[in-house]
């Protein structure tokens, strides 16, 4: 009986030490460093190390890059998205040279869609691992939860690529998604052509819906629409009963919608109404891979957004097939926080470049007007610290989206001033 | 034949014998030791977090190892509190900014209550709900609380949640917080060993392990289980509020059923009715999740979830379950 015990706790305790076993001590070699390695210290023994590696950066000490990303839970598609495309143009810079002659190592955290994993992963990277910048994450609760965390209470660089309400304004903050405005003025005038003035807009009960729409009004009154009803349901909603009825009270030409979570049980209700042939759709969120679930429910929507596959400029098939080249045939990156990670590794390289040093309050002065040409056309960091970029639109078409337009250096419109 | 040993106060201090005993101070030592030992201000300062959520733990050990009342609801109390916190504490929530001790007291009665309330339906009279019924109305409290935590508009924040404006002073981060947490932690564990060998506390063990003897026997059952209740909500509330002003975020799924859910795993890991197992289980589990998502990007998820098959399926009573009738036999 005793020995069974014995047998079965070494069991779990062996599998425990193997889990928790990891690559530790390679990431401080200056080769290519763009695998996933961590250099969490686990007690005394290892803090030596920490503390020195604290000290004067120089020519052989890598700069790390710190990725917070959704890797498992309900955001899965987008925090792939952001560390893949950050992590494949790490790569490319490592491969040219690296930043100022240091390679760049990266560390990726999996914060699993949750606001107090963000926090922990936040806090690892800035005060274990020490890193120089943060990017990520997905979620605009993550992102309050990690300004918190890297910028206000860190005093590190975070540098944010998902779509999001814009509005966030400090000196070591800065967006490189695509923000309401960006996306809004080139959607409404082409949604009015087809489908008539009446707006109805149709959102997640939650910041970034409400913020957005708030700054559509305006561009809907320029373009001399008019909004017949405005909607918040709970981010995932079981019943929409209320969006039906609506839909059916105020007969909009078209609904404007911000509800991405469940975005294929909103539609479905509104096709089993019978109104989906009547009203016409535009949407900010729904980038390729979304789509393709839910592609015949959404025919015939228009969708803006940084990045689609089928987006015309010559830099979108090469970072396509490196993309696919590194993580797999058929893997492509989402709307936005994609194409974003990876513009923003590189205006990080042109930054600490020109600053001559990886200080972040020198770094993020430089990041203002820096330029890039990046897969989907120039960008270029506004003094708001949101970025002037392509917003590409495009229409669902027999299942296939099918680009309408291309907008380029479209102002992000944000009045943050540093 | 009943077990005399459960129910008799000498036999539960020895409970498990020596096993328990060196358990106990080898986590002693253990605690004092990693503060000394480690001058990793985040490794401490985690380790500590995982301490807050130990507390947790042991309120769902208390009224669910020793009274037998499932529960699915038991983040009403440890997130209730970091709402409490946040809305008692942020001009943004629209309420006058309180004092920190008193939105901390705050926090903790507003938990008090709220066990108060639910306890008051459930068990307000004899023959009140108990088993699946007691859980599925916790299960509702919760889904109601994440809701409402989701559709409080500026109050609430919504699915964003409530920033903390609060820190606390210097135990706010590393070795300070941390110190602030096994305090809790060990006093928690020592006041809850000594209330469950007390006289209400048999009692509440008796209605655990056979609630319809104790009632024939003339016992207040719903008073006793009411208190008691009340008595996790409060502990559960103060660990709570504490987690979420060092967290600096509170948000919907801090009082949702998968917070819920996630407690019960650390004390079944651990073992449920031993107190100790459960410390264990809620530190030893958030600790590996926490490693592993860094390390195996895309297979954490599977291999955390087969070490916990494993465990369960070998040694279903948990580590310290396990442990204790291995000792006793």
């Amino acid at each position: 009986m005793k020995r069974r015990s014995l047998i079965l706790i070494s069991l779990v305790l062996a599998l425990i030490t193997s889990a928790c076993g990891d690559g530790g001590g390679a990431g401080t070699t200056g080769t290519v460093t763009t695998s996933v390695e961590t250099t969490e210290t686990t007690g005394a023994a290892t803090t030596g190390a920490e503390t020195t590696m604290t000290g004067t950066p120089s020519e052989d000490t890598p700069i790390k890059i710190g990725i917070i990303a959704d890797l498992t839970g309900p955001f899965t598609t987008y925090g792939n998205s952001l560390a893949r495309s950050a992590q494949l143009a790490i790569k490319e810079v490592n491969e040219a040279g690296g930043i100022d002659g240091r390679q760049v190592e990266v560390i990726v955290e999996d914060i699993q869609t949750d606001v107090a994993a963000t926090v922990d992963k936040a806090r690892k990277l800035v005060q274990s691992d020490n890193v120089d910048l943060v990017m990520g994450p997905i979620g605009s609760d993550a992102n309050d939860a990690a300004y918190a965390e890297v910028v206000e209470a860190g005093g590190k660089l975070l540098f944010y690529t998902e779509t999001y309400e814009g509005g966030k304004c400090n000196e070591l903050y800065f967006s490189f998604g695509a923000v309401p405005a960006q996306q809004v003025r080139p959607l409404i005038p082409i949604l009015q052509e087809a489908y008539g003035t009446n707006a109805m807009l149709f959102g997640a009960d939650y910041v970034w819906p409400r913020r957005s729409f708030e700054i559509a009004k305006p561009i809907i009154d320029e373009n001399e629409g008019t909004v017949v009803s405005e909607l918040y349901l709970p981010l995932i909603a079981e019943d929409f009963s209320e969006l039906v009825q609506e839909v059916r009270d105020t007969q909009p030409d078209y609904i404007f919608s911000l509800y991405p979570a469940v975005w294929g049980a909103a539609l479905t209700a509104l096709n089993d109404a019978g109104l989906l042939d009547s009203v016409g759709i535009g949407t900010i969120f729904l980038g390729d891979p979304d789509f393709a679930g839910i592609a015949d429910l959404a025919e015939g929507s228009y969708t803006a957004l940084p990045f689609f596959t089928v987006a015309d400029a010559p830099g979108v098939q090469p970072f396509l097939e490196a993309y696919a080249a590194e993580f797999g045939e058929g893997e492509i990156p989402s709307g936005g926080e994609g194409v974003g990670a990876y513009n923003a590794v590189w205006l990080y390289k042109q930054a600490v470049e020109q600053a001559g040093s990886t200080d972040p309050a020198a770094v993020a002065e430089a990041m203002v007007g820096q330029t890039y040409e990046g897969p989907t056309g120039t960008v270029e960091m506004m003094p708001s610290h949101h970025l002037k970029q392509t917003i590409n639109l495009v229409q669902a078409q027999d299942g296939q989206y099918v680009l309408v337009d291309s907008f380029e250096n479209m102002d992000p419109e944000e009045d943050c001033s540093l | 034949m009943p077990d005399e040993r459960a129910v008799t106060p000498r036999s539960f201090w020895s409970s498990g014998g020596k096993a328990f005993r060196n358990a106990e101070l080898i986590l002693l030592a253990l605690l004092v030791a990693l503060p000394v030992a480690s001058r990793d201000a985040f490794f401490v300062d985690r380790i500590g977090r995982f301490l807050l959520l130990a507390v947790f733990a042991l309120t769902v050990d208390l009224i669910w190892g020793y009274g037998a009342m499932f529960t699915f609801g038991q983040a009403a109390f440890f997130g209730g509190a970091g709402y409490a916190v946040g809305i008692l504490s942020t001009r943004e929530a629209g309420i006058l900014p309180l004092p920190l001790g008193l939105t901390i007291l705050g926090a903790v009665a507003a938990s008090a209550l709220l066990a108060l309330g639910i306890s008051y339906f459930t068990f307000a009279r004899r023959g009140g709900l108990r088993g699946v019924e007691f859980a599925v109305v916790t299960l509702a409290v919760s889904v109601a609380l994440e809701r409402l935590a989701n559709a409080g508009g500026p109050v609430t924040g919504g699915q964003n949640g409530i920033l903390m404006t609060y820190r606390l002073g210097p135990v706010h981060r590393g070795h300070g917080f941390y110190l602030l947490a096994a305090t809790i932690l060990v006093i928690t564990y020592l006041g809850l060993k000594r209330y469950l060998l007390s006289r209400p506390g048999l009692v509440f063990r008796g209605i655990g392990q056979n609630e319809e003897r104790v009632e024939l026997l003339g016992y207040d059952v719903p008073r006793i289980k009411r208190w008691t209740f009340v008595l996790s909500g409060a502990i559960a509330g103060l660990a709570g509020s504490l987690f979420y002003l060092h967290e600096g975020i509170v948000s919907p799924a801090a009082v949702g059923v998968g917070s819920s859910t996630l407690v019960l795993l650390w004390v079944v890991l651990g073992g449920k009715g031993t107190l100790i197992g459960p410390i264990v289980g809620a530190v030893a589990l958030p600790y590996l999740t926490a490693r592993l998502s860094g390390t195996l990007l895309d297979t954490w998820l599977v291999v955390v979830g087969v070490i916990l098959v494993v465990v369960i399926l070998l040694i279903p009573a948990g580590i310290f379950g396990f442990l204790n009738r291995e000792r006793a036999s």
